[in-house]
């Protein structure tokens, strides 16, 4: 028997099966009406596609994970309605992160023979996390267990975001828009479905495909240059074009989540919003892998500060939040993965922002000395793009080939 | 002191300026809060008022602006 | 109909994209024409593009250019390279390079069957590396950079429950590359069981290749490297006539003012650029003591070459190249094994009734007939030339094959002639 696999977005035929099957879907969103057991089936169609065939490991972990988060969910609702124990919730939440941390630790654990989890699970930790957290504060209160598992199983995002908020995604679930607004919606959907391809599909084929190989090779050639440290041009053009890459695999890759979820009435927030014109760190973060940058900085962040600050374990709120955001982005270097170079860059990002706020106070304070005209801000996006690649110089990997391989 | 009037001055205290006559300005999007502030901003209304105001309940879209905030403080209360 | 309207405006240029694409891959309608020049250039570009396609080599076939198939000793472009010959002296024909560096017989199976209507009864020139056949055969990674899904496609619509057949197919589900599509995965595990495939995935293949030949028709003959440049102006450092004696002072020459830095009279600048200017000689000292060329799965891999070649009623010339005798004595390569080796290759060829052999395996001390380490340049290209040269320019006898499949077995591979 043919063993049968789509990786999502990767091939025109996933395309084509997918726009065939959400035209029932839309038709229905044409009327007004959600056909809520066809869109059912036609999830599960898909995550079998996704997480059958010769990745039926994948599937397998995918239901064990569902399940477990669900009964977690569940019995931490049931607990809420009665009492509101702060130690049980810590215990939920880690319980919530628990299997996702054994899935980046076993790979280290085993050298890399087994590994467990499946394509996405970074991405569904948010969104049980996030449940878990706004059903502690009570602003999750009707819990829907049906819209759970929808939010939770919808398949344009579930590889790799963007992270959608439940209260957000059941507000756009329940309510049909009306044909003019679907209307305006679909030509949305097409407009990021092909600036999707033109993304992925040519520029990341352009940067990826075709600039990445040679100029890896070339750098990772040179690996004496410069007493030992392998700096040498052909990095510099690597790192150029790994943050081009990067951000139009990305940024196409979220475009195709947000146009699917489009076509079937759900408007999925964006990922990307020009990040590489960012004027400075801050701004960049605003702008780059947004859903992301926004989960950490309402669940972790502003958390942590609120946290810190009630507790009046420090005065100084500069401070709290310099503590706050070494703790923000080593979190989320970690998520990233177990390796150095991710948790390096993580706190890089938190240095850079670091300085960033110390410089914005001092610019604050010295309003009237400090010239500010097109050429200043035309100069903060050059070094504040500058400053991004060489992050994702570190986040690439490419030093840890260079210097320790 | 009136309820605005708390608001308004949590916010002159934060921002470091006067937002008294800019009840309806968008406080995030001309930059005048960042995330530090806002979880400031969040405490003092605790503090101010004795509400409850949970870090999920903040939604930037439903507290951009000083008469917002005043009518969010009211529904919690 | 304002909605309707709008739904068009929205989803009509979507419908014109798809049809456009449609139209463009997934019709027969194979590109446009190729002229002349490109050819010319693509025929001496060594482009991969060129090696795994299939538009260019038919064209450049049917122009009355001659394959020569081999790997990266094709590179070495200098005065006396065949295409340099062909291009400056009016022998009626031309040189089309198939192979690079890494390219062995396996790719060449495949490269070669995608040509069969057009290189029927036609001549080829066919240079062996014994450096090819290593115990482990043909590289993984290599052979996934020279193969193309195309080649495939064309292959398993044409492959027979053959012992030959059967064996490739096993061959290419060993190669990581050769799985990487599900469809052509499934044909290929049919034909190495000896099923025939089933009509609908027969229809699938001829999509998949419709669309792969449209791709390769369009795209092949962008970005080629430009050595027909370079091929006329080494063209110009050549003789009016084409005559052997002038011929052999312009290499000598050339070879000279090129190998001034070592001992090894290797062109100075791959002894500056591989050999570190000798900086990583020391390390090579007696390095190659123990390779081993007797023993390996490229026997078999040469033999799906062989009876391909036959079954084509191709007339072939082999050339066996020398190996820089004073690299040799550096590196300790054992000269005993060097000569079983090309007696078991000569063995495979004779035995089937391949006869045009051009042996030079035995000529590494002749004076610059090595460009460096393993690659013929100057002298040898001119002396390669002196069997080439008639073999082309003149009517040769029908050739009589006797395909042979112990060849294909384990016990050939593994066999030592002595």
């Amino acid at each position: 028997m043919p063993v049968i696999n789509l990786q999502p977005y990767s091939s025109p035929s996933y395309f084509l099966i997918l726009l065939l099957g959400l035209l029932p879907i839309m038709i229905g969103l044409y009327h007004g009406k959600r056909f809520r057991v066809y869109e059912t089936i036609f999830s599960l169609a898909f995550l079998v596609l996704t997480f059958g065939g010769d990745h039926w490991q994948q599937g397998v972990a995918l239901i064990i994970y569902i399940v477990y988060q669900f009964i977690l969910t569940i019995c931490y609702v049931h607990y809420r309605k009665q009492k509101n124990q702060t130690n049980i919730f810590v215990g939920a939440v880690l319980l919530a992160i628990l299997p996702l941390t054994v899935v980046k630790f076993t790979p280290l654990l085993a050298n890399g023979k087994i590994t467990l989890g499946f394509l996405g699970i970074s991405y569904l930790t948010f969104k049980t996390v996030q449940v878990i957290m706004e059903v502690r504060d009570g602003t999750i209160k009707d819990f829907d267990w049906k819209l759970y598992l929808h939010f939770l199983l919808f398949f344009p995002t579930i590889s790799s975001g963007p992270i959608d908020r439940y209260r957000r995604f059941k507000k756009d679930y329940e309510t049909i828009p009306d044909r003019a607004g679907y209307l305006e919606d679909l030509e949305k959907a097409v407009h990021y479905l092909f600036l999707g391809f033109f993304y992925k599909f040519i520029l990341g084929y352009l940067f990826g495909t075709l600039w990445l190989p040679p100029l890896q090779h070339w750098a990772l050639m040179q690996r004496h240059a410069f007493g030992g440290l392998g700096l040498s041009w052909a990095l510099l053009g690597y790192m150029y074009d790994y943050s081009m890459y990067l951000f139009f695999d990305f940024a196409g890759y979220s475009l195709f989540a947000i146009a699917i979820s489009y076509f079937m009435g759900i408007k999925t927030p964006p990922n990307f919003n020009k990040p590489f014109a960012a004027g400075n760190i801050k701004e960049f973060w605003n702008r780059w892998h947004m859903t992301l940058s926004f989960w950490f900085r309402d669940f972790i962040f502003m958390r942590f500060t609120f946290w810190f600050m009630k507790k009046r374990w420090l005065k100084n709120r500069i401070r709290i939040s310099q503590i706050a955001y070494l703790v923000n982005f080593l979190i989320m270097g970690f998520w990233h993965g177990l390796t150095w170079y991710y948790i390096v860059y993580g706190i890089f990002h938190a240095c850079a922002i670091i300085i960033n706020d110390i410089w914005l106070r001092y610019k604050k304070k010295h309003q009237d000395q400090i010239p500010s005209n097109k050429f200043t801000k035309g100069f903060s996006v050059f070094l504040t793009f500058n400053v991004v690649c060489f992050s994702f110089l570190i986040f690439s990997g490419i030093l840890d080939k260079l210097w320790f391989m | 002191m009136t309820d605005t009037e708390k608001v308004v001055a949590i916010l002159n205290d934060l921002t470091g300026e006067d937002l008294s006559n800019k009840l309806d300005e968008n406080i995030f999007e001309n930059g005048l809060l960042d995330s530090m502030a806002t979880v400031q901003l969040l405490l003092d209304l605790e503090d101010k008022f004795d509400v409850d105001v949970p870090v999920s309940e903040f939604d930037r879209n439903e507290w951009n602006t000083p008469n917002k905030i005043v009518a969010k403080v009211a529904s919690l209360k | 109909m304002k909605a309707g309207k709008q739904l068009w405006r929205t989803f009509g240029p979507v419908l014109v994209a798809v049809l456009a694409a449609l139209a463009l891959f997934a019709t027969p309608w194979r590109g446009l024409k190729i002229s002349s020049q490109t050819v010319k250039e693509a025929a001496v570009s060594l482009s991969n593009n060129v090696y795994r396609g299939e538009k260019i080599k038919d064209v450049a076939v049917k122009d009355n250019y001659v394959p020569f198939i081999g790997s990266s000793e094709l590179s070495r472009m200098d005065a006396l390279h065949p295409s340099v010959l062909a291009a400056k002296y009016q022998r009626g024909y031309q040189t089309l390079l198939l192979g690079g560096p890494g390219s062995q017989s396996l790719n060449h199976y495949f490269t070669i069957q995608e040509m069969r209507t057009q290189l029927r009864n036609k001549k080829i020139v066919y240079v062996i590396s014994p450096q090819w056949f290593t115990p482990q055969g043909q590289r993984a990674d290599a052979f996934g950079y020279y193969y193309s899904a195309l080649q495939a496609a064309d292959w398993l619509l044409q492959a027979k429950n053959t012992k030959a057949d059967r064996y490739a197919a096993k061959r290419l589900l060993t190669m990581p590359s050769g799985t990487s599509s599900l469809l052509i995965e499934t044909a290929t595990k049919k034909i190495a069981a000896g099923r025939p495939l089933l009509m609908v995935e027969k229809l699938m293949l001829t999509q998949k290749q419709i669309i792969l030949k449209n791709e390769d028709a369009l795209f092949s003959t962008i970005d080629l490297d430009n050595n027909w440049q370079h091929i006329q102006n080494e063209a110009k450092k050549l003789p009016a006539t084409d005559n052997n004696k002038l011929l052999d002072q312009v290499a000598t020459t050339q070879a000279r003012q090129e190998t001034k830095d070592n001992q090894f009279d290797i062109k100075d600048s791959f002894f500056k650029k591989e050999l570190r200017g000798g900086r990583r000689l020391p390390r090579l000292k007696d390095s190659q003591t123990r390779f081993d060329y007797r023993r390996s799965p490229e026997y078999a891999d040469f033999q799906l070459v062989l009876q391909q070649l036959a079954a084509l009623n191709c007339q072939v010339e082999f050339v066996l190249p020398p190996i820089n005798q004073r690299w040799v004595d550096y590196t300790g390569l054992n000269m005993t094994m060097w000569r079983q080796t090309t007696k078991k290759i000569k063995q495979q060829l004779t035995s089937q009734g391949f006869t045009n052999i051009d042996d030079l395996s035995e000529d590494g001390n002749q004076s610059y007939y090595m460009e460096d380490t393993i690659h013929i340049g100057w002298r040898g290209w001119l002396r390669m030339d002196q069997s080439v040269k008639p073999f082309l320019t003149k009517q040769q006898a029908q050739p009589d094959y006797q395909i042979n499949d112990y060849y294909l077995s384990q016990a050939w591979q593994q066999k030592i002639v002595k």
